[in-house]
């Protein structure tokens, strides 16, 4: 173990942050935005869905999957870009036990 | 005894078989490698587990009928349970994972350092995973009665004794290689009616690419009836009901306890995010084709079925009609039926289409399978849930913490057998369709544990008292807000009862911040341990500074 500065732990969170964002911002405009615009794009269709449709049932889904996917392979990238080192991660639960 | 009968039960009892078999074998390698076995679950299989447990009998039977009583509307489920993995994912797993309880009432528990907060967090877990249970249970009532031609009500009567019986075995429900096992079957059993329907009706075998021709033709046969457009939108409620109902069910799909729970199996922040990922794509390939089945329900529905000769009608509508979820009346007198003549329940189309559609005997007791898997793998979570909430959460930690582990085991069957009774005598009369019903358990969701596990992991000024205010406020609003919506008395913009948990949302948050602002700040510790939950397990805060583990 051994410390590390301030700039260097503070950029790593800011990099995470700004993705995080990016990727709910995505996620916000293929599911609420649609939704809040439906008449207005249901003019054009895709495949023979109207546009609104396809984004509901098909569109966004496939975006929600691609967006965590795409989160897993770019976070263990920043993890390794700061050094972090994923064998070494793994640890026990620290906490009480549920005797069930 | 007919034929479908037979084949059905005996499908249902091999895959039951198959479950109970991996249980067995899995428990006792398990002891001979307990000490060797802290390798972690991979991702993928974990991610396959998180989908068996998640894929209820609300997604398996309740979610295509909805879509397809519903048209547009419908797809509100569609997107609300498959978006609220990002929640989770991004925003809460990783770091209730770094920060390693075993339940959610643990969690808020000693993150708020108050017994109060963890009273009340056990409270509405089980206030959560009871109405969430009414579903489960009024689905495998569904199957039952459907199998054997008898009334709902003593379907479910039959599917509370195997519902109780299944969770009384207790240990199958942590058990990866069974959930595995039960996916496989729950998609299996979904995935071929839908395909044999697109090769029937299109030709083509990916359902997923020819059902956009069957919303278009859809559409066409809807005007010439008259009636709006399967596609059009906002048809059954305001644009705010369909917005309020997607945040309720992406917030609370954030917030369920017995969801989280499957988080804290996995070994690290890094294990999480990829698990929430897999278990998207493997909940993913349901979701996406739930509003296949329900257009080509819908278009085999108006086509073959409207139109035909009252008199002349197949075998499988008397068995719905025995279930008493299914009506027909000849309005006009005119010995044919019309599409204004059918009546359907939305909880019966998944298992009705394959009847109707003439897909065989062996698919239809495939469906009937994954049916009762999907109903009672997830009830057995929720009952699990239940009772450690209970007997851990309240009987022990706050109750009687002297209590004997003999006497702690008693307290927790004791609970899962009542409470299967009670959501079993409420399941009799269902106060909803399942869909329905299970929305209300995610607005509830949305309403306490979403800000409360929220804020608890990223705001390290929210304290005690703000969590406490916080979640009954949510919990009240939640309430009253879906008795008072289902009811008539009172409802904001055309919000309904399913999309209440806006509101639960929106005021305890409100009530966590300014409470937590104006009274004392969280002990040090507390802010600390918040702080940590920035960085990978290999980074730890400690006193101002951030330490990493291994070479830099």
């Amino acid at each position: 173990m051994k410390v590390i500065s301030k700039e260097k732990a503070e950029a790593y969170f800011r990099e995470r942050i700004r993705n995080t964002v990016i990727y709910l911002s995505i996620w916000a405009i293929v599911s609420f935005g649609v939704v809040l615009f439906a008449e207005r794009l249901s003019s054009f269709s895709i495949n023979g869905f109207p546009f609104h449709y396809f984004m509901g049932a098909q569109g966004a889904i496939v975006t929600f999957i691609l967006l965590l996917f795409i989160n897993a392979i770019i976070s263990d990238r920043t993890d390794k870009k700061y050094g972090i080192d994923d064998k070494k991660g793994k640890r026990f639960n620290t906490g009480t036990t549920v005797d069930q | 005894m007919d034929k479908q009968f037979m084949v059905s039960l005996l499908i249902i009892i091999a895959s039951f078989a198959l479950y109970i078999g991996i249980a067995v074998y899995n428990k006792a390698r398990q002891t001979s490698e307990f000490y060797v076995a802290n390798r972690g679950i991979p991702a993928m299989m974990n991610g396959m587990a998180i989908g068996a447990d998640w894929m209820s009998a609300a997604s398996f039977i309740g979610l295509a009928g909805t879509v397809m009583l519903l048209g547009y509307d419908g797809l509100a489920y569609i997107m609300g349970w498959t978006g609220g993995y990002l929640l989770l994912t991004f925003l809460l797993a990783p770091q209730l994972r770094k920060y390693g309880r075993y339940t959610v009432p643990e969690f808020i528990g000693d993150r708020f350092e108050s017994h109060t907060a963890r009273l009340i967090a056990a409270i509405s877990t089980i206030i959560i995973s009871f109405t969430y249970s009414i579903g489960q249970l009024s689905g495998s009532g569904v199957v039952i009665s459907r199998l054997f031609e008898i009334d709902t009500k003593v379907g479910t009567m039959i599917g509370v004794v195997l519902i109780a019986t299944y969770a009384a075995f207790g240990g199958m429900k942590g058990i990866t290689w069974t959930q595995v096992a039960q996916y496989i079957i729950l998609i299996t059993a979904y995935l071929i009616p839908v395909i044999f329907m697109s090769l029937q009706i299109s030709g083509n075998p990916l359902p997923w690419l020819s059902y956009g021709e069957v919303v278009a033709q859809l559409g066409e046969i809807d005007r010439e009836l008259g009636i709006t457009e399967y596609f059009t939108p906002f048809t059954n409620g305001t644009k705010w009901q369909f917005l309020a109902l997607l945040f309720s069910l992406m917030a609370g799909t954030a917030g369920l306890p017995h969801v989280i729970v499957r988080f804290y199996t996995v070994s690290t922040m890094k294990a999480a995010r990829w698990s929430g990922a897999w278990a998207l794509l493997f909940i993913g390939f349901l979701y996406l084709s739930a509003p296949a089945y329900a257009a080509f329900s819908r278009f085999i529905l108006m086509t073959k079925v409207v139109g035909s000769k009252i008199s002349e009608l197949p075998a499988w509508t008397t068995s719905w009609i025995n279930t008493g979820k299914l009506s027909m009346a000849d309005k006009n007198a005119d010995g044919i039926l019309q599409w204004s003549e059918l009546v359907i329940n939305k909880d019966i189309v998944v298992m009705a289409t394959p009847e109707i559609a003439n897909l065989g005997v062996f698919v239809i007791g495939l469906v009937a399978a994954g049916a009762m898997a999907a109903a009672l793998s997830t009830a057995g979570g929720l009952l699990i849930a239940i009772s450690s909430a209970f007997a851990h959460d309240i009987y022990y930690r706050v109750i009687n913490p002297q209590a004997s582990e003999e006497k702690r085991l008693k307290v927790a069957r004791w609970t899962i057998i009542l409470s299967t009774l009670i959501a079993g005598i409420t399941a009799l009369n269902p106060p909803g369709v399942i869909t329905q019903i299970v929305a209300w358990a995610f607005a509830l969701a949305s309403g306490t544990f979403f800000p409360a596990l929220l804020l608890g992991v990223w705001w390290k000024r929210a304290n005690a008292n703000g969590v406490i205010v916080g979640m009954i406020v949510g919990l009240v609003v939640t309430l009253s807000y879906i008795f008072t919506a289902k009811y008539g008395y009172f409802s904001i913009a055309g919000i309904t009862d399913t999309g209440a948990g806006i509101f639960g949302a929106g005021s305890a948050f409100i009530a966590n911040i300014i409470v937590s602002l104006s009274t004392a700040p969280a002990s040090i510790k507390a802010q600390e341990e918040v702080i940590n939950l920035r960085y990978p397990e290999q980074m730890t805060y400690k006193n101002g500074e951030v330490w990493i583990d291994g070479t830099v």
